[in-house]
């Protein structure tokens, strides 16, 4: 059996921070990830990182925006907590190696961004979260750790009220495998994939997220997904915010810059609910333009000059050109919102602690909550390295006094039967099949305008699909790098995520954030400024609400 | 955008390791989109007609580097390879794993060697423990400064140009495309100390067994130009340490030869690579070469137009890159 004293889950931004801050502490640490670490969906991150560090801005308005942004949903604790270490945390990586844009005096550039009173995200080109994703992980190599790389977690083992260890597949060897830990860190990523129109890589299917939810983990909020204003239309890649922030305009079909009607004082750069919602509205009064891969507003780009638009936005030149036939440098780039981020996770404090001993969370996989009801962009980035660095230090901190673990060989065995069930069938569906339903389930029922009747018929078709999942069939008979089972597993964490998602928003009679509720159009202090907690029970997602974390900051409109 | 379909036949690798004496072909017939990516034919042949299909992929917008594959003999990445262009050239669309890894199963290779040869050059900071980072601030560093490392920072290790690498097929201890653009990174990094220390140990261990055939920058769909990068390593060992190897001896030779009469002299180039001693063991090779083209075996005489190669160089100097 293999044992390690912090086992970190995902190999990301935030998994790679936590295990560098568990390293540091002393502790023997094994990295586990269904990609290698170089290939996380951190790196497609492209737009920059949140610190206020120019002469104008403070870490009070990085706060202040953050709060906002969050449509007062945020725990005011955590995110004071969480601005004040944004300088702190990116001189860290500079110092790491990471090779940021710089402005001609030699210090970070920075460009404006959505939400935000100044110029306070700091950036690579339009590639941020590669040049962060490298930087972290090449200052990683030069200690001492175990790479458990294309492993997918099946399974938080808990017993006696803490955690013993993980059980997870390895792809290559085509084995399950158990690895003893008192202290597990989830840092596994979104969910992304249970939208059809998503920004996310295929493997962000919220593995960590629902093993913790088996396990008994309490989620937080997990009815606010965020749509991305701007993603490529037909593939949904993203185009990076800072395509706005470096003065791209949105207009409609007649050519109108409609944000000016949504967003009279920041037009493009309101915050990424307000402009998903805008472009959506566009298109339904019928002023977006149509066609063969659906509606679509223009993105334009074209007035600030091929020089400028090559250097700084380079990927996402590349991206337009090769995945959609267009050059943003003469010709406006084809956009409409898709699924972008989760605000919503496992719920943690600001330690990366979560409701059961030994298990810890960060990155977009928790919900801490910072981003509240709709995320800053550029804070992502930032809370990946902020929380995953406490997760790792808190799960070093829990390891070192931690009774043995108590796993057993026969863990494997019994975490790993429904698996071999599907494979021993002989007939069943394929797990695609069921993907691909429940993501169109979600894309037309749980989108960016939700209502009663649609939610309710969400719930129906999610749970029926959930119910068609007992009957799943992996037929592929091989072991190695068998994706067939693979699918299988993380349709059947996406399914159970989904109705997290779900049930949560149809309770959830407010519109706040990025939840918008036509048949509830106003924000409910009184009734619902609080996180909502799901608990997995035998009827589906049994719901309770917690308060939020206040310190100053009163609840005002939220106008851009 | 929107474009009519046509039939695109796939030759697909299939191999199970497991189950397999020997590797296969397996032909599927999708209708599809001249602009479909591989990638995207590749997963709906997985949803529709057969899951037991294995490959590596993730982002699907060439970022996170998982999908690199031969296609049509071409290292590249399936998720932002359209099928039209192929189809129209070849009638047919061949997928394969890279080369210079092993097999796993079917698409997917075993990139351990890829690995190994990124760890071997070090990428990591090194720092002068006398010298310690600025407390509490980020080092300073121009633009010009950042405009330096080219478009190495784009690598996403896809190991498209390992694959396509005909160094690393002939010498496993060479560190290919990727391995040597990281460390030229690593190198014209102002924060890093061991520029000198890189410099030197690359000169012995492998730096000058690129075969400069470029075809690591033409695989590359980051634009990384590893090619270019290792030219330029080439010339900042030699500056750092002199012609001291091999290869850099060859590289130093064939530039003063050619600077002296405007065409190789092969003996002299013989002589000055291998230095005296070692030409003696060169000896045989030289008759060989003699019996069969004894032109080449004559001293030069300076070509016609030799003092415009002198002028050339001049320039080249003046603009003090030793180009």
């Amino acid at each position: 059996m293999l044992r390690h004293e912090v086992v970190v889950v995902g190999a990301g931004l935030a998994g790679q921070r936590a295990a560098l801050a568990a390293i540091e502490a002393g502790r023997d640490v094994a990295i586990v990830s269904k990609l290698h670490p170089l290939r996380s969906h951190s790196g497609a991150a492209q737009g920059g990182i949140n610190a206020a560090v120019g002469a104008e801005d403070s870490v009070e308005t990085h706060i202040f925006d953050t709060v906002k942004g969050s449509d007062y949903l945020g725990d005011q604790d955590a995110i004071e907590f969480f601005c004040g270490e944004a300088g702190p945390t990116v001189v860290e990586m500079e110092h790491f190696g990471t090779i940021f844009s710089r402005a001609p005096d030699g210090s970070l550039a920075r460009r404006p961004f959505g939400g935000a009173h100044f110029p306070r995200t700091i950036y690579a080109a339009d590639r941020t979260g590669l040049a962060l994703l490298q930087g972290l992980w090449e200052r990683l190599g030069s200690e001492r750790f175990t790479l458990y790389d294309e492993w997918d977690l099946t399974n938080v083992v808990v017993r006696d009220g803490r955690v013993q260890g993980i059980v997870a597949f390895d792809r290559k060897k085509g084995d399950f495998a158990e690895i003893a830990s008192s202290a597990v860190v989830l840092a596994t990523g979104p969910a992304g994939r249970i939208y059809a129109h998503t920004t996310n890589a295929h493997s962000c299917t919220g593995d960590g997220i629902a093993a913790a939810y088996d396990a008994g983990a309490e989620l937080k909020d997990m009815e606010f997904v965020q749509f991305h204003p701007t993603a490529l239309l037909e593939t949904s890649i993203l185009i990076t915010e800072g395509a706005r922030g470096e003065g791209g305009l949105l207009t409609n079909a007649s050519g109108e810059r409609f944000m000016i009607r949504y967003a009279p004082h920041v037009q493009e750069l309101a915050s990424r609910d307000v402009v998903s919602r805008a472009i959506v509205t566009e298109v339904a009064e019928g002023r977006g333009f149509a066609g063969p891969f659906g509606p679509y507003v223009h993105l334009e780009l074209m007035h600030l000059g091929k020089e400028k638009v090559e250097s700084r936005l380079q990927e996402i030149c590349d991206y337009a050109r090769r995945f959609a036939g267009i050059d943003p440098v003469t010709q406006p780039i084809p956009v409409y919102p898709a699924q972008h981020y989760m605000m919503g996770g496992i719920g943690t404090n600001r330690r990366g602690e979560t409701n059961l001993p030994g298990l810890f969370a960060a990155g977009e996989a928790a919900c801490v909550s910072i981003h509240g009801a709709n995320r800053l962009g550029g804070n992502s980035l930032l809370e990946t390295l902020v929380f995953g660095k406490q997760a790792g230090m808190a799960a070093a901190a829990y390891a070192a006094t931690a009774p043995a673990t108590a796993l057993r060989a026969t863990d494997v065995e019994e975490a790993t039967a429904p698996l071999r069930r599907w494979s021993s069938r002989t007939d069943g569906e394929d797990p695609s099949t069921l993907r691909t339903e429940l993501q169109r389930t979600m894309d037309r029922y749980v989108g960016i305008y939700r209502n009663e009747a649609d939610l309710m018929e969400g719930i129906r078709r999610v749970r029926a699909l959930r119910a068609r999942f007992e009957r799943v069939r992996v037929v592929d008979q091989s072991r190695i790098y068998n994706l067939n089972l693979t699918d299988a597993l993380e349709t059947g964490h996406m399914l159970e995520l989904a109705e997290t998602i779900v049930v949560g928003a149809y309770a959830r009679t407010e519109s706040r954030g990025a939840h918008a509720r036509t048949d509830f159009p106003k924000r409910d202090d009184a009734r619902w400024m609080r996180h909502t907690i799901a608990r997995r029970a035998p009827e589906g997602p049994a719901l309770t609400y917690a308060p939020v974390g206040y310190t100053r900051w009163e609840p005002t409109e939220r106008v851009y | 955008m929107a474009d009519a379909t046509i039939p695109v036949p796939l030759d697909v690798y299939r191999f199970d390791p497991a189950r397999d004496s020997a590797p296969r072909y397996q032909r599927y017939t999708l209708d599809l989109a001249p602009h479909t990516p591989v990638l995207s034919a590749l997963l709906k042949i997985r949803a529709e007609l057969d899951p037991t299909l294995s490959v590596r992929f993730s982002c699907r917008s060439a970022i996170c580097g998982s999908c690199a594959m031969q296609v049509y003999s071409k290292s590249r990445l399936a998720c932002e390879t359209p099928v039209g262009p192929e189809v129209e050239l070849h009638g047919r669309i061949v997928v394969e794993p890279m080369r210079n890894q092993p097999v796993v199963r079917d698409l997917v290779v075993d990139q351990a060697p890829f690995w190994k040869q990124y760890e071997g050059i070090e990428p990591h900071l090194k720092l002068d423990p006398a010298k310690p980072m600025p407390a509490g601030r980020t080092n300073p560093m121009s633009p010009e400064q950042v405009e330096a490392f080219h478009d190495t920072p784009r690598c996403i290790a896809c190991a498209a140009c390992f694959s396509a690498c005909p160094a690393v097929e002939a010498d496993p201890s060479f560190p290919g495309p990727m391995a040597l653009a990281k460390l030229y990174r690593f190198v014209v990094d102002p924060r890093d100390t061991a520029r000198q220390d890189r410099l030197v140990r690359i000169q012995t261990e492998g730096l000058w067994l690129c075969l400069r055939c470029h075809l690591c920058t033409d695989s590359c769909p980051k634009n990384v130009r590893p090619s270019e990068r290792i030219r330029d390593l080439k010339e900042m060992a030699v500056a750092a340490q002199g012609a001291t190897e091999l290869g850099s001896r060859h590289a130093v030779g064939f530039k003063e030869n050619l600077r002296s009469t405007g065409i190789l002299n092969e003996m002299k180039l013989v002589r000055q690579t291998y230095g005296v001693v070692g030409t003696l063991g060169q000896v045989g090779q030289g008759i060989h070469v003699w019996r069969k083209k004894p032109e080449i075996t004559k001293r030069p005489h300076p070509i016609e137009g030799a003092e415009e190669i002198e002028q050339i160089y001049k320039a080249l100097d003046a603009e003090g890159d030793g180009r």
